[in-house]
């Protein structure tokens, strides 16, 4: 999938919106496959990496659960810490949306905005992926010296 | 799945390390934390039971050189190798770019090597990926131990559909084979996804 400029603008237009209405202090965006697509929030430091890679697994994990009992997926969940919580669920059948909120609102709010930011998010993932891949500087093939890529050893 | 984003300058790709339990997927991980540099490495996760067995998941994201002025990430995932944790294995493998299979060298695991690919291959199909499209690699670990199999018989064994693919001997433990296995993988997710010039052996590159 390629997410251009004009893609992560609109993203964040509705991610900042959301998190206006509903209270909450973050808002990430991911694929299923555990990667973030877009954040927009808070400027503190979060591992934002790990907790896409964490979210999706345990999104997944709650999916594979309500298999078990018949259901298509559970399309919420819903972490409840003592000053912090976090609300995860369903964009599409390749996206989630995680939101990190505090005491300043509640699960409520958080799921009834969440819905309407998913259905516009939706909208621009399901445009990115049906659109041609113009790839632009990554349209001609791999030079050699460029595929050899590679991670080196740091040096003890 | 590759994700590119034009905002980050990004190109994000999944890489999976599979194979029976206690093959060494895990300890490839650990040596490939320890040696990279920090800035070029994130938070190394392992999703464990109690007896050091991965649950659900390892997960260490890695970024690698620049592209045409986008960094190349890699995160790397390992699965639970028991039998019975199918479910979670499977759920690891969602979106996936490229494969590392980490056999057992040892002659009485062999069986459990056989298995394991196979499930690796029914587990694919379950999401539409197909084994013969999709970049991997085979590490034959624990090379240092007295009862291992030959490396002929391996990939006798491990190796012999139409297209063969890389495969390397390792020691995970001590890093062994380890860099050459996740280069190598990384560089045909790579030209899996962009192509790459004619008249360019992949594997000697």
């Amino acid at each position: 999938m390629v997410i251009r400029e004009g893609d992560s603008e609109k993203i964040n237009q509705v991610l900042t919106a959301f998190l206006g209405e509903s209270g909450a202090s973050e808002a990430l965006l991911i694929d299923r496959s555990g990667q973030l697509l877009a954040m927009t929030g808070a400027n503190r430091a979060l591992d934002t990496v790990s907790i896409s890679a964490l979210a999706a697994g345990a999104f997944s994990s709650t999916g594979a659960l309500a298999q078990l009992l018949g259901e298509t997926e559970f399309t919420v969940l819903f972490h409840q810490g003592a000053k912090e919580s976090m609300h995860v669920s369903t964009v599409d059948d390749q996206a989630i949306l995680l939101a990190i909120f505090g005491e300043r609102t509640t699960v409520g709010m958080v799921r009834l905005f969440a819905k309407e930011a998913a259905i516009s998010v939706g909208k621009i993932l399901a445009e990115a992926r049906e659109r041609p891949k113009d790839m632009k500087e990554m349209s001609t093939p791999l030079t050699a010296e460029e595929s050899r890529t590679g991670f080196g050893e740091k040096k003890a | 799945m590759a994700i590119i984003n034009y905002a980050q300058k990004v190109i994000n790709f999944k890489v999976v390390y599979y194979g029976p339990g206690v093959a060494g997927k895990t300890a490839n991980l650990q040596h490939i934390h320890r040696s990279l540099p920090g800035d070029s490495k994130g938070n190394m996760i392992s999703l464990a039971a109690g007896d050091d067995r991965t649950l659900f998941f390892d997960f260490l994201p890695v970024s690698a050189l620049t592209v045409r002025g986008f960094t190349a990430k890699f995160q790397l995932y390992t699965v639970p190798g028991q039998v019975y944790y199918n479910m979670t294995r499977k759920l690891v493998l969602r979106g996936c770019d490229g494969l590392i299979f980490v056999a057992d060298s040892q002659w009485e695991r062999l069986r459990e090597n056989v298995e394991s690919f196979r499930n690796l291959e029914e587990n694919l199909r379950e999401y539409n990926y197909n084994i013969d499209e999709i970049p991997y690699v085979i590490q034959y670990n624990k090379r240092d131990l007295a009862n291992v199999a030959p490396l002929e018989y391996m990939e006798f064994l491990l190796n012999r559909r139409a297209r063969r693919v890389p495969s390397f001997e390792a020691v995970a433990v001590n890093g062994d084979g380890v860099f050459d296995t996740l280069n190598t993988v990384s560089r045909m997710v790579l030209v899996g996804e962009f192509g790459q010039e004619k008249g360019v052996d992949l594997e000697t590159a």
